[in-house]
């Protein structure tokens, strides 16, 4: 065995060239594999992320038959007292916050935007003292300041507040359905412009102080929701259990951010699957590329292998000396694959790729607004490196049992 | 003490002479109970059209609607960019059907505030009912001329939070109870739409708004006028047509 493993290291020295074409085809495939897995891996982490901390929080309290009507955003069916469950919550250490949310048409004027119009939106009226520890807006204000308690103001979106032209300090009014139905005006500055990195958000949003809201919707002190922030580790399900044990039920809720999230999550299931398929392919390219080049050096070296055969020595130990060779040349490419992965890797996790252009104009359903940051797999890295010795060793199989195949005289005739 | 007698049989006088007229006075809620039943038929058939005015021009669309009471009706819509489009309003819906999709969409929530094709006649002005003395409190202001006509003017203010328009001051023809001149506001006084009948015409013995202009303040540059030119009150109508089933066909 010695003897093999010398024999294949001596001809990989021997036929240099081949070797390197042959490792570097394998590298590529491999980098390739590594940086496109990371880099779909962060996307979808980035999006999980920025889903939980700027739309869905890790869970939420709602009216029992709320979610069922959530596309009306019915403002009768809501938690019609929500400052005790606020402070149960906070004295089991959980954070919280209530929020109404509500539809309405913006009417923007002629003296205010240039042009008269209106546009329907959807405005989510927030507890400023207490939201920002539940959401994450709290470092995306980039023009003006935050809302107060009790204000007749907004913050927007910066992406909605580009489509609208909108700046800080104009006015705006929302022309809204009242709890029981009545039509309300509510006059609101713009004091703020956020640049939320949920792009579904930031096309979109639109807070106002809930106290104001509360006012002009007649709420009485209700909300339509509360949404609750867990730990990253916590085991949500569980958790969700125990909240839902604190409230006695009392015709209201608790839903978990995957149960909110679940349109979300099918179409990023989907997606993986296509992401799968991605890689697949490029595991096939790099898969060729090996075999091919496998193919070419054991075809052009079967007279070698004619006089190792005249010479005694037997098809098993050929067989066992090529595929080792192919293995070599596997360890090889994968060892540079995985390196190169590795620089890719890091590149991508720390700076990113910017598909801001591409994102501001359409909604390809990631929760990212504009840089695709990876992630580390070090379960892909170990697959790609171990699967480029194997798939190495395996296509050289076949070429090198076909010449053994072949008659003496015929592979020293072989041209 | 001559002097103070005959003041004192004048102040008689004027008092005796005013009875009658303090008599048949009405009140704010007999005014809105009058109205109300003059403007509600059993079952009426209606043509008319519908002039949208907007910054991009005026569009007509024409129509034929069947009603009956004040809670049921069918819209059909004739001009040739909206033929075969049918709103249908039953007790506590309104549904919308548009032919080429062959598609039945039931209107809810913030879309009942969508004008009727674009119109400043909101889906929501077409539900509620007609009895007002239970959703409003009333309040007779005086007598004022709108046109040529001496009409009530009437505030209203919602009693309950169920109905659009917390807020209402409506001008009604004294002598044929119609509603001439409104104005509708939120709840806290911002003025929404505004209704002005321009028109009035006879049909057999009733006499009624024939072209209403309607203004959705908030929307600049804007206004419908509808314009009735056929009326039938009072005719059989198969009460069929005012079922959900029989809407798409």
């Amino acid at each position: 065995m010695k003897f093999l493993i010398s024999l294949a290291f001596k001809n990989l020295t021997r036929y240099k060239r081949r070797t390197i074409i042959t490792a570097l085809a394998i590298a590529i495939g491999i980098a390739m594999y590594i940086f496109i897995d990371a880099m779909l891996m962060g996307a979808e982490y980035e999006s999980v992320r920025n889903l939980k901390w700027y739309e869905t929080a890790s869970a939420r309290i709602l009216d029992d038959e709320y979610w069922e009507e959530r596309y009306q955003y019915p403002l009768d069916l809501n938690i019609s007292d929500p400052d005790p469950i606020l402070e149960r919550l906070e004295a089991e250490g959980i954070t919280a916050s209530k929020r109404i949310v509500f539809t309405g048409d913006m009417i923007l004027s002629r003296a205010e935007f240039g042009e008269d119009g209106n546009i329907p939106v959807r405005v989510t009226a927030i507890d400023p003292s207490r939201d920002f520890d539940v959401f994450h807006f709290g470092d995306t204000l980039i023009e003006g300041r935050f809302l107060e308690e009790d204000e007749e103001a907004i913050l927007i979106g910066s992406w909605f507040a580009e489509d609208i032209g909108a700046s800080v300090g104009n006015w705006v009014t929302i022309i809204t359905r009242g709890n029981g139905g009545f039509y309300e005006a509510i006059d609101l500055q713009i004091v703020g412009i956020l640049n939320c990195p949920n792009p579904n958000v930031n096309r979109t949003l639109i807070m106002m102080p809930i106290k104001t809201a509360d006012y002009y919707l007649a709420m009485d002190g209700a909300a339509t929701e509360i949404n609750i922030r867990l730990p990253d580790q916590a085991e949500v399900e569980q958790e969700i259990a125990t909240i839902q044990g604190l409230l006695n039920g009392n015709g209201i809720t608790v839903m978990s951010w995957e149960t909110m999230a679940k349109d979300y999550l099918a179409i990023a299931e989907a997606k993986r699957g296509g992401t799968g398929m991605i890689l697949f392919l490029i595991f096939i390219i790099a898969a060729v590329g090996i075999s091919n080049t496998m193919l070419m050096a054991i075809f052009e070296r079967i007279r070698e292998l004619g006089m190792m055969r005249s010479l005694g020595m037997s098809d098993m130990k050929i067989r066992i000396a090529f595929m080792l060779e192919a293995a070599g040349i596997g360890l090889i490419g994968s060892t540079i694959g995985v390196i190169i992965g590795v620089i890719a890797n890091y590149w991508i996790i720390n700076v990113g790729i910017d598909f801001g252009f591409l994102m501001r104009e359409m909604d390809i359903g990631y929760r990212i607004q504009s840089i695709f940051r990876g992630t580390w797999n070090p379960g892909t890295i170990a697959v790609a490196f171990f699967a480029g010795i194997l798939i190495s060793t395996v296509v050289a199989y076949l070429p090198t049992n076909r010449a053994l195949k072949m008659d003496i005289p015929s592979c020293l005739r072989h041209q | 003490m001559r002097t103070k007698r005959t003041q004192k049989l004048l102040s008689l006088l004027v008092m005796i002479c005013l009875i009658p007229s303090s008599l048949a006075a009405m009140s704010a809620e007999e005014i809105i109970r009058k109205t109300d039943e003059m403007q509600t038929f059993d079952t009426a058939i209606t043509e008319g059209e519908l002039q949208i005015t907007d910054r991009f021009g005026t569009k007509i669309s024409t129509f034929i609607a069947w009603s009956r009471g004040s809670e049921e009706s069918l819209i059909e819509f004739t001009s040739t960019a909206e033929r075969g489009q049918k709103i249908l309003r039953t007790v506590d819906s309104i549904y919308l059907y548009y032919p080429d999709a062959q598609e039945l969409i039931r209107m809810q929530g913030a879309a009942l505030r969508q004008g009727m094709l674009g119109s400043d006649v909101s889906y929501e002005d077409m539900t509620g009912d007609n009895d007002r003395l239970s959703q409003y409190e009333v309040v007779l202001d005086g007598e004022q001329v709108i046109g040529d006509r001496m009409c009530y003017k009437l505030s209203l203010t919602a009693t309950t939070r169920s109905v659009p328009y917390p807020k209402e001051t409506i001008w009604i023809d004294k002598e044929h109870f119609i509603v001439l001149k409104g104005e509708y506001s939120t709840k806290s006084g911002r003025l929404i739409k505004e209704i002005d009948v321009l028109e009035t015409g006879r049909f057999d013995d009733l006499v009624l708004a024939t072209t209403t202009r309607i203004s959705d303040t908030m929307k600049a540059d804007s206004q419908t006028l509808m314009i009735i030119r056929e009326l039938q009150v009072n005719v059989p109508i198969d009460s069929r047509i005012f079922s959900l089933d029989e809407l798409s066909w």
